[in-house]
């Protein structure tokens, strides 16, 4: 398993390359310019082309592209345009912020997930799996930045229950830690129900195939109970889709909390990669971008992994 | 001797389409203590839903009416917590397909010792030993290694070994055993039912065996009910079915199977045309469209049960009017 393990890590480094390379050229096909943008109303021909040859913008793309890369061997991620400080500084700082909420909202959402799928199934076609259902469906095709806007005016305008938007309260002197923590729930809640929907559909196909297998009848004719029919023996067999769609959800909460962090104006990674985008600040952008990409990586690594520990047919080899 | 199921007018119905539609209509037998019936019949007769009816393993679709009696029990009515005390306790079941009815996930000691854990309180190490016990009994080699093995890592026979450990790992007075070796190559089927005989004469058990075999009814029954498209036809002791079969179906059967030490090659005689399908039974007798001593009553009204002899019962017009005859 640890062969495997790192054979699959070094057969990742192609992939990482190649979807830096990507999105180098992306970002530079993409109109505007990060002086253009720095400089703003101080703009002058004379200015840009100072602030360029500072940036090392001056040179052939592909100068650029090596002189980053080797930066990244080194460890160096280069520094941010705007806010002149290095990338790795900002994203660690960013990076506990948006792993706080995308690691509750995803555990909770696949916990919750897999019971009401589950037990979906096992009520298949009853009035409270088509009720269910509707409201499933009712968050699944909701788009996450509209959920995020109604949870603001219920909860924060209408209610006044939690604040709207960033991480603290900066009208007070010292934030407590309950202050902070009401901060989370409507980012967490807005991450929660869009992934619990489509989840829930997914625990739901394959858990009504899991129960008409011939090992739930045999559970039952050992006289075990229904929940333990559902959850022990028809559950380890009907989850790994559910972690197929964990590994893969991974890097897109991780970079994908985007909408979440934009309209609650919360610091996180997706909040940094928006401003980024936005100020051409590439340095940020090639950052995030090699981040997502191992996170994609390891994601489904770990999926993988998961895979064996809970089917002993599968093998690595 | 005292019966241990006693199974009284049993009605199988399933909602399908709007609609019930009938798979068991009015079967009654009864399993004496340690004795071995046998319930034969073609696919689709109705024997598999009978077995699974007699422990409500049907599907919720299925509407089951009648009497199941277990110990002067009836199992139809009793609640849940008692049925599950039944099940895999006192009454336990193997099943058709050994590669699918166990657990992929869960190593075999664990699924044996589930089913002792469900039933008896012993610890785990005890469960563990009883389990492995139970492995050799059901002539496992290696039975130590195969505690810790998966399901995928043992053949179709050994699968089905590991399933009658399963059932009878609580000693039950009852294993139902629907076609437990269908699935299986003949050589494997042999061992298989040797060593169900064994098992159940070992621990006293009454074993209610489904299949569609009438060789292995003539090597492991004490008696024998012929299921026909949702009925019993017939009914008693395997030599007198054997030997005197009294219902045309029973007899169309018997000649349907090839002898190899015939001296004369003669052709099977098949049985005619097909079953009727439950949404299409034919208003009379179930086996009239098929049958070559038909007469124009069979097809206007249902026929009984009638006796033919000492326990032996069959459901054909014929044996009625012998009656009357004499």
């Amino acid at each position: 398993m640890l062969k495997y393990t790192l054979r699959r890590i070094i057969e990742a480094i192609p992939t990482v390359l190649g979807v830096t390379l990507l999105s180098f050229v992306l970002i530079h096909i993409v109109p505007g310019s990060p002086v253009r943008i720095l400089l703003g109303n101080h703009y002058t021909p004379y200015r840009a082309e100072l602030l360029s040859r500072t940036l090392g913008l001056n040179k052939p793309l592909p100068v650029q592209y090596f002189t980053w890369l080797g930066n990244l061997l080194h460890g160096n991620f280069g520094y941010s345009y705007t806010y002149d400080k290095p990338v790795v500084s900002l994203m660690l700082q960013a990076l506990p912020h948006t792993i706080i909420i995308v690691v509750v909202a995803v555990l909770a959402a696949h916990v919750f997930a897999v019971f009401l799928g589950s037990v979906q199934a096992y009520f298949e076609n009853t009035k409270f799996d088509q009720i269910v259902t509707v409201i499933n469906y009712f968050f699944y095709s909701m788009p996450t930045f509209w959920l995020a806007v109604l949870l603001i005016i219920f909860f924060s305008i209408d209610l006044n229950w939690f604040p709207s938007g960033g991480i603290v309260n900066t009208q007070l002197a010292s934030p407590s830690f309950g202050d902070w923590a009401k901060h989370l729930v409507l980012p967490i809640a807005a991450l929660f129900l869009v992934s619990v929907a489509g989840w829930a559909r997914y625990m739901r196909s394959s858990m009504r195939e899991a129960l008409l297998q011939d090992y739930v009848r045999t559970a039952r004719m050992k006289g075990a109970k229904e929940f333990r029919v559902i959850f022990v023996h028809a559950l380890r067999n009907s989850i790994l889709p559910l972690i197929t769609l964990l590994g893969l959800s991974l890097p897109a909460l991780l970079s994908g909390a985007l909408f979440v962090e934009e309209v609650f104006n919360y610091p996180g990674m997706g909040l940094l990669y928006w401003d980024a985008v936005n100020s051409r600040d590439y340095p940020i952008i090639m950052g995030i971008t090699v981040f997502v990409g191992l996170v994609t990586v390891i994601g489904n690594l770990i999926a993988d992994l998961l895979y064996g520990l809970i089917d002993p047919r599968i093998q690595y080899t | 001797m005292s019966n241990v199921l006693e199974v009284q007018s049993l009605h199988v119905d399933f909602h399908l389409h709007g609609g019930y539609v009938q798979a068991v209509q009015d079967v009654s037998f009864h399993i004496k203590e340690g004795e071995t019936l046998g319930l034969v019949g073609e696919s689709g007769c109705g024997k598999s839903v009978t077995s699974l009816a007699l422990v409500r393993l049907l599907s919720k679709t299925a509407r089951v009416t009648g009497k199941v009696l277990y110990k002067g029990r009836d199992l139809l009515q009793v609640s849940g917590p008692e049925l599950r005390r039944v099940r895999g306790g006192e009454v336990s079941m193997i099943f058709q397909e050994p590669m699918t009815s166990l657990n992929p996930v869960y190593k075999i000691g664990a699924q044996i010792s589930e089913a002792l854990r469900l039933h008896d309180k012993v610890s785990p190490r005890a469960a563990f030993a009883r389990s492995l016990e139970m492995l050799r009994k059901v002539g496992i080699a290696r039975p130590e290694e195969i505690m810790h093995a998966y399901p995928h890592q043992l053949s179709g026979g050994m699968r089905q070994r590991v399933m009658i450990a399963i059932a009878m790992v609580c000693s039950p007075s009852l294993l139902i055993a629907d076609e437990p070796t269908t699935a299986l190559d003949v050589t494997i089927q042999a061992q298989i039912l040797e060593l169900m005989k064994m098992l159940s004469q070992d621990f006293g058990t009454s074993v209610l065996l489904i299949t569609h075999d009438l060789g292995v009814v003539a090597e492991t029954c004490d008696r024998v009910a012929v299921m026909y498209a949702g009925n019993i036809v017939e009914q008693g002791n395997v030599e007198d079915i054997f030997a005197s079969p009294e219902h045309p179906y029973t007899q169309g059967l018997l000649k349907a199977i090839p002898k190899i030490d015939s001296v004369v090659k003669e052709r099977l005689q098949p049985i005619e045309g097909t079953v009727p399908t439950p949404a299409r039974m034919p208003a009379g007798c179930r086996f009239a469209p098929r049958c070559a001593l038909v007469q124009p009553g069979c097809r206007l009204e249902r026929p009984s049960l009638y006796t033919v002899g000492d326990e032996h019962v069959a459901r054909c017009f014929l044996h009625d009017r012998k009656e009357v005859a004499q």
